[in-house]
């Protein structure tokens, strides 16, 4: 391994596998970004599309999750007891389970048993725990052949990689690659330019090794404690002829893969199938009880052996994880993909970058940690929070929260520094987090920044646009200076809504609390006196409160501890409205989300969560909602012939705005006033808060941000081209970052477009 | 039942089986397998568990069948036919249960597999076949593998079918 000041010479996959130093992680995104990209870009979004369309297909979608769910923490909570029950019913049919400690207890049981069976061969089917305990290895030092059969693995397995994709392993492999390295690796004159030529060529190698096999060895996505079945999914068949062909079988699973019974599998054969490759089932889904009583199969030649099983139940760091409050949740997942495939980073620099020695993406960084060191979950740092994976989960599992926790784990590990006391007590920012980085302290404390600019908006917009300030605010906190800083404005939104809209409304049909979220109170406050605006000529009684960070900014840093604090007060000023019977309407989505989502791990009073949850709107939402309320004809309250813009706008929605489902309503409204919509279909801008204004990240997200750009592109020709229309802060810096051009909020369209 | 079917025909075929609706009679049977394998010189047959014998012994003496296959005949035959399990309407899939003589092996080894389905044996979901109601429970109690068109492979670049299960998948629901 390369020493961490150096930069390393030959950037490989496997050189940068480990990210606990993260100039490697740094090395692996420009790696992923300059050969991977477009391949693992149309694989994930074709897998994405694909589970989209599946999930819509099935009936009971969310009742499953649910049922899965339940299982899975069911399950987790009776682990002990289900491992031995598993250990007596294989037993008693004649096999054999092992609870193997560690990753070198797993190799050692299995080489062993591979060793008494004189093998020579072993043929394997796709199983990433054998990739994390090194299982190729072990067996190899003991002069035993393995054979990946997944064709994917196979990729991997000849280019000497690690998995990038935990279904897909070789998903950053396209077709022409796979050929040069084939034809480099085999020395063949054989054509192999198509995937059929190349599966064939594949195939007839693999083939033989099945029939002559010693061992079959595969994973399992499901294991039956009451009867000792073992689901396998699979699309190739090579799990089938692993399992079913050699006479000797192991599987290895990690030992949260138990569930209590057989037919608690029943929910998840559907959902599995949809979550991971969007199909109504995959090739092969197999539901075996070995030792299986099909007679043994041997080709003349071969020693004919009666069967044999043996279970290898992988802990290695699993029980500790079940211990944790927050990482047990890891132990629920099934492994199916879903939240690397509805990850817009994930889409564009795939598991080599954002992945470790063994698991990617967004769920990858807790079981890194959990299997290994916490510092091997480094890479969890490309996961935004943008949440587009939590409602993709089919066993619910809040996966930004435990990357939060992940990053509040290594932020406690940093060296002290001088910069990060001072911030702190500046901004009189909760001590619990002092040890953090200085960057992660600005951006979770940019309220305290941008309420000091506020008070003299001229002096900071003059001062944030001088080279030196940029060179100082990069130095310090990672803040590319290549990224436009928002302009603070003359006046903040409380100072400019006292002053525009003094008086109460009178008779009023509801009463609202707009929160002056930080974004929009010190940003952008046309937002905020739109929002007056159109919800007054509704009859509301809108008044503003105080600014406050509620601690969306912190969390998004690691920063539980502020993050908590800021909840809290926030909460407790909104929860104070609500009480005398106001709704809150909130104009930063990822405000909002806050207290629709993220407060609940952090408010300590779940009734106050609750009611915030049910009480907290985006204002285009409240407006629909009111609308509905009074049957309202959208063309009656909005012209759309006033509109400044024309008619023909292109409309993306904030990431966490679709997560918390107030996304569709803006759409629906704008088409019903007579605009003509074209909407984005991009998980994330790639700005995601503040990720895309860091230095290390500026290039992964302006890439990421080009599939919106060219959809914008694309829905437009030279002559027509659409106004755009944005939620996010974040997102609005983004599109005026690639496009250069001017980003109306929908509640500012609106506010123009008020019939009198 | 004809919805349930008519939901099968359409679901597999969109996962790339090929779907033949006949009567379930044992010279209609044996007619279609013998148009369907007649250039194939070696075909298995194995166990139709849940079908009538009379339905499955005329078919012993088609033209290829191996009477006793070895392990090598097995690892080279063309094509495989056996029963299925049940049906699955929503997916497409056939459900086979292993166990009975080469059910596993002409399922999984040969490149052309047929399978035979009674139209009766067609439930709406997968989750059905997991109710101890379904067919006396036995889809709790089986090695089973449900089958949803050829095997394939997207990992090489586009979609292929065919790689290691079988390249042709055929469903004969008999009715």
């Amino acid at each position: 391994m390369p020493p961490a000041t150096q930069p390393s010479k030959e950037i490989t996959p496997r050189s940068v596998a480990n990210k606990s130093d993260k100039r490697r992680l740094l090395d692996a995104i420009r790696m992923a970004l300059d050969i991977q990209s477009p391949t693992i870009r149309r694989n994930t979004q074709t897998f994405n599309r694909a589970h989209y369309q599946a999930t819509s297909l099935l009936p009971d979608y969310e009742a499953l999750k649910n049922e899965a769910r339940r299982i899975k923490e069911d399950s987790i909570a009776r682990l002990p007891e289900l491992v031995d029950q598993l250990r007596q019913v294989l037993e008693a049919r004649g096999g054999h389970l092992f609870l193997a400690t560690s990753a070198a207890d797993a190799c050692r049981y299995i080489r062993t048993t591979c060793v008494r069976h004189g093998a020579k061969l072993a043929v394997k089917g796709k199983s990433i725990t054998t990739e994390e305990i090194r299982l190729n290895r072990a067996l190899e030092n003991a002069g035993i052949e393995v054979a990946e059969s997944d064709l994917a693995e196979f990729i991997v397995q000849v280019a000497d990689e690690q998995p990038s994709h935990i279904i897909a392993p070789a998903l950053h492999y396209s077709q022409e690659r796979i050929s040069a390295l084939f034809k480099r690796k085999f020395q063949t004159g054989l054509p192999l330019e198509t995937g059929e030529e190349l599966t064939q060529f594949a195939r007839n190698i693999l083939r033989q090794k099945f029939l002559r096999a010693d061992v079959g060895i595969t994973g399992a996505n499901l294991i039956a404690a009451d009867t000792g079945t073992l689901m396998l999914v699979e699309s190739e068949g090579n799990i089938r002829m692993t399992s079913v062909v050699p006479s000797v079988h192991i599987a290895v699973a990690g030992v949260e893969k138990i569930i209590p019974t057989r037919r608690e599998m029943a929910p998840f054969l559907e959902l599995l199938a949809a979550s991971a490759t969007g199909q109504k089932l995959t090739s092969y889904t197999n539901f075996l009880s070995p030792p299986i009583d099909d007679p043994p199969f041997a080709l003349s030649g071969k020693p004919r052996k009666n069967r044999e099983f043996h279970l290898v139940l992988i802990d290695n760091g699993r029980f500790r994880m079940r211990d944790d409050p927050v990482f047990r949740e890891t132990l629920y997942c099934i492994r199916c993909s879903a939240c690397l495939n509805s990850c817009a980073n994930f889409q564009t620099v795939g598991g080599h970058a954002f992945g470790g020695e063994t698991y990617s993406g967004g769920i990858g960084g807790s079981w890194e940690a959990g299997t290994g060191r916490l510092q091997n979950a480094r890479f969890s740092e490309l996961c935004t929070g943008c949440s587009r994976c939590v409602n993709q989960c089919p066993v619910r599992i809040d996966i930004p929260w435990l990357n939060e926790n992940l990053r509040d784990r290594l932020n406690r590990e940093a060296d002290p520094s001088v910069l990060s006391g001072t911030l702190t007590t500046l901004a009189s920012a909760p001590e619990a987090n002092e040890q953090a980085p200085p960057d992660k302290l600005f951006f979770g404390n940019y309220h305290w920044f941008a309420e000091c600019a506020s008070r003299f908006p001229r002096l900071a917009n003059t001062f944030s646009k001088t080279k030196s300030s940029r060179w100082l605010l990069e130095r310090l906190f990672g803040l590319d200076r290549r990224r436009a800083l928002p302009a603070f404005p003359k006046e903040t939104l409380v100072a400019a809504a006292a002053r525009d809209f003094p008086s109460p409304v009178t008779n009023p049909l509801a009463r609202v609390a707009l929160f002056a979220d930080v974004f929009t109170n010190y940003g952008m406050i046309s937002r905020g006196l739109a929002t007056l605006r159109v919800l007054r000529a509704l009859n509301i009684d809108v008044v503003v409160t105080d600014s406050l960070p509620e601690g969306r900014a912190a969390l998004s840093q690691g920063l539980i501890a502020t993050a908590a604090e800021f909840a809290r007060r926030a909460a407790s000023l909104l929860d104070g409205y609500v009480k005398q019977g106001r709704d809150v309407v909130i104009v930063e989505p990822s405000s909002l989300a806050m207290f629709r989502r993220d407060a609940r791990h952090l408010l300590e009073d779940s009734g106050q969560f609750e009611r915030l949850r049910a009480r907290s709107f985006e204002p285009v939402e409240y407006v629909v909602k009111l609308m509905r309320h009074l049957d309202r004809d959208a063309q009656s309250v909005f012209d759309v012939n006033r509109s400044p813009v024309g008619t023909r706008l292109f409309y993306h929605s904030h990431c966490q705005q679709k997560t918390i489902g107030c996304a569709l309503s803006t759409e629906e409204l704008l088409r019903s006033i007579g605009f003509d919509v074209v909407s984005s279909s991009v998980e994330c801008c790639g700005m995601a808060g503040s990720f895309g204004y860091k230095k290390d990240f500026f290039e992964l997200s302006m890439a990421v941000g080009e599939d919106l750009f060219q959809q914008v592109r694309r829905s437009e020709d030279e002559s027509r081209p659409r106004a755009l229309v944005a939620n996010g802060t974040s997102c609005t810096e983004q599109l005026h970052a690639g496009l250069r051009r001017k980003v109306l909020h929908p509640i500012e369209l609106l506010a123009a477009i008020l019939r009198d | 039942m004809l919805e349930l079917i008519e939901t099968f025909e359409t679901n597999a075929l969109e996962a790339a089986a090929e779907v033949r609706r006949i009567r379930a009679t044992s010279t209609a049977l044996r007619d279609e397998i013998e148009q369907t394998t007649k250039s194939a010189a070696s075909i298995v047959l194995g166990a139709g568990e849940f079908l009538p014998a009379s339905l499955m012994e005329p078919l012993g003496d088609l033209p290829g069948v191996l009477a006793a296959p070895t392990d090598d005949q097995l690892s080279k035959a063309e094509v495989g036919i056996c029963g299925a399990f049940a049906g699955v309407a929503c997916s497409g899939s056939v459900c086979v249960a292993m166990g009975p003589r080469l059910v596993a092996m002409t399922s999984l080894l040969m490149p052309f597999h047929i399978v035979l389905l009674s139209a009766n044996r067609i439930v709406a979901r997968p989750r059905d076949l997991f109710d101890p109601e379904c067919f006396n429970g036995e889809g709790l109690r089986r090695n089973l593998v449900f089958i949803t068109g050829p095997s394939a492979t997207a990992d090489m670049g586009p979609l292929v079918r065919g790689v290691h299960g079988p390249h042709r998948l055929r469903v004969l629901i008999l009715e």
